[in-house]
């Protein structure tokens, strides 16, 4: 992992010394909540229906354990016990006290952690394949361009006060887990034409109220120019992106507006003029981040199956939550936080704290978050997993639901969220109870769910979307099918008129019988189904007997 | 354009030092509970109140006061819009959250206690 060298270990404790000072004059009155506000979103804290929330970042989705052991030491002091990971591989405590955030950002600070960048117009907090660094399918580790990507975005001054947030992913496999064509900038890392490394460059991706797929504007990008390339894409969506619609100010509608072409044709301008400048990559410094990131001291064991007990329970485990790894006799191993009914993404602090003893023992003391709410062991033995899933199973977090239908993502919603306009996680959890004995037999099947139009619960890319909205000052929810924020990247459509809350679990319901009514056979997924039959059947079967 | 005022509304924000949601009650303090809530049934009772809330933000007591709209039904204050009655419930999925530690009950203010003491006796 990426260890902070001095000058990161000095500007995060001076901004925790900055915040201190600027919440200690906010509450005697030295600062105005106007004048407060950016201060505080700058460090990650927002004001939301009940109570303050600080959003913590998790680069590109890595954590240790000591860090894991003091996010749990963070939900049991200052929280209530619990903490909520997001689809943007980050964490969220929603209930601190403004007095205590300083302090909390000290604890962070420790453990080489912060909030900084996890709101405001700036370059959010780089996210990647969860998988990084384990799976087979990659040409090699992503993280040390979101590393270096991370370094390069930290308090750059050009790029602090940008039209509007900017978020960037990287993956490094043909199969895409990091959802990159619905980022700002989705870069994809593989083996270029003259055999070297470097990037497929995505523009222009985003959810929220105006969705888009991103754009290819760049299909060979070689690695040491990646810096110099993003700094030409920032500038010119700085210097064009709108300030005066917050609605239009992403980089997706200048993309969108302006056409990929003409778009990429000014970015290739400017970035002719600075490719060859300090920003240039050179390969020591590559060379230098890659050494955070080297492959653990794996055991050199020849392949073989997993030592599994006669237990199918543990069977249906060892099935959906593994995946394969690149060093023989090892898989990477999901931690569902999501258990039948449950609240997608959180963890007690007890579970945080056992999932750090899991990871120190089992998988070289690295936990990993998704941007699907769930976490990862990315290194265990085969021949370990039995004991790590019965240890799931002691702090109830051993569902074996990757993928399927009850793995659901939903924003925090009404629950919580000053933005939103209807509850999401109370329907997560009926649509889990609901369909959860019949899991198996669905198959692969992604649900995801927003309490409002800005999509934090990614469901314009579901193949099942739920989108909560206000209708008349009660909660009514719209259906979308199709999404997928995968390789084969696509933006869901509505189905027609919505539901209430009651209702939208029975119209899933419906659509979910009508695809096991259809399909070819159990190795037709929903969404190849939906490809296939389009979406006549379904809305018939949602709407023909209203 | 102008914004609506509701025709019956309380006064609502959220306490600067924790963010706690509070209700302007009718002795002039910030409380938790909307049971107490001073109502404002006409515009200028509206605009009265919120020129307390202008003033208390001022003051660094809350943040972002505003009114909310509610029914009096059965003698209790119930909010018109889910979103509000969402704020003064709490977050409604708070059983099923894992290891949620709930805070002790907030201490009533003194005139609060003053009052329910009175109507005891």
């Amino acid at each position: 992992m990426y260890r902070y060298d001095e000058f990161d270990a000095q500007f995060v404790r001076q901004r925790v010394s900055q915040f201190r000072d600027q919440v200690a004059r906010r509450v005697s009155g030295g600062l105005t909540e106007d004048e407060f506000k950016p201060l505080r979103l700058r460090n990650g804290v927002y004001l939301q229906l009940h109570a303050y929330m600080l959003r913590i970042a998790i680069p590109y989705g890595t954590l240790s354990s000591r860090q894991t052991r003091k996010l749990a030491h963070i939900a049991r002091v200052y929280d209530r016990g619990t903490g909520h990971f997001t689809t943007r591989q980050n964490l969220q405590f929603n209930w601190p006290k403004l007095s205590d955030i300083p302090a909390i950002l000290d604890e962070l600070a420790d453990v080489e952690m912060h909030a900084i960048q996890t709101s405001g117009n700036c370059i959010r907090n780089v996210t990647a394949d969860h998988f990084a660094g384990a799976t087979a399918d990659e040409v090699a580790d992503p993280r040390p361009y979101a590393e270096i990507i991370r370094q390069w975005s930290s308090l750059h001054p050009e790029f602090s006060w940008l039209p509007r947030k900017f978020k960037v992913a990287v993956t490094a496999a043909e199969r895409d887990r990091a959802a990159i064509q619905v980022h700002d900038i989705g870069l994809h890392l593989k083996r270029l034409g003259n055999g070297g490394l470097g990037f497929a460059v995505y523009v222009g991706g985003g959810q929220g109220r105006t969705p888009f797929l991103a754009k290819l504007i760049r299909d060979e990008l070689p690695e040491e120019d990646v810096l110099s390339y993003l700094e030409a894409i920032l500038r010119v969506y700085n210097l064009h992106g709108r300030r005066d619609n917050i609605y239009k100010a992403r980089i997706k509608i200048l993309v969108h507006e302006l056409g990929a072409e003409a778009f990429s044709a000014q970015v290739e301008e400017e970035w002719q003029r600075i490719r060859d400048g300090a920003l240039k990559l050179p390969e020591d410094e590559i060379k230098r981040i890659d050494a955070y990131f080297l492959p653990p001291a794996f055991e050199q064991k020849p392949a073989r199956a997993a030592l599994r007990a006669p237990d199918r329970a543990f069977d249906r485990w060892v099935t959906r939550n593994t995946h394969a790894h690149k060093q023989p006799g090892y898989a990477i191993v999901t931690i569902s936080l999501k258990p039948i009914g449950g609240i997608p993404g959180d963890a007690s602090a007890g579970q945080m704290d056992a999932i750090a003893d899991l990871a120190e023992r089992y998988s070289f003391d690295e936990v990993r978050v998704t941007h699907e709410q769930n976490l990862v062991l990315p290194h265990v033995r085969l021949g370990d997993l039995w004991d790590v899933y019965n240890a799931l199973r002691a702090i109830g977090l051993a569902e074996a639901n990757a993928g399927l239908v009850t793995d659901i993502i939903a924003c925090p919603g009404l629950d919580y969220c000053a933005l939103a306009n209807a509850r999401s996680i109370p329907i997560a959890q009926r649509i889990s109870e609901r369909l959860a004995v019949r899991q198996d037999l669905i198959g692969d099947l992604k649900i995801k769910i927003s309490g409002c139009i800005n999509a934090c619960g990614h469901h314009h890319v579901g193949h099942i979307g739920i989108l909560g909205v206000e209708k008349r000052g009660e909660e009514h929810y719209q259906l979308l099918l199709g999404g997928s924020g995968a390789e084969d990247a696509a933006l869901a459509a509505i189905t027609g008129p919505g539901f209430g809350p009651e209702g939208i679990v029975d119209a899933v319901e419906k659509v979910v019988d009508k695809y096991l009514e259809l399909r070819s056979g159990p190795n037709e997924p929903f969404l190849a189904a939906y490809g296939r039959l389009g979406v006549a059947p379904f809305k018939e079967a949602l709407y023909a007997a209203a | 354009m102008s914004k609506r005022t509701p025709a019956v509304s309380v006064l609502t924000a959220n306490r600067l030092q924790d963010g706690i949601v509070v209700f302007l009650d009718v002795d002039g303090d910030w409380v938790v509970s909307i049971d107490g809530a001073a109502i404002a049934r006409s515009p200028d009772e509206a605009l009265a109140l919120e020129a307390r809330g202008a003033r208390d933000a001022a003051g660094n007591q809350v943040v972002e006061p505003y009114l909310a709209e509610v029914h009096e039904t059965r003698g209790r204050l119930v909010p018109v819009r889910v979103r509000e009655r969402v704020r003064v419930d709490g977050p409604s999925i708070l059983a099923d959250v894992p290891g949620y530690e709930a805070p002790p009950s907030p201490s009533p203010s003194p005139r609060q206690r003053d009052r329910e003491q009175a109507e005891a006796a």
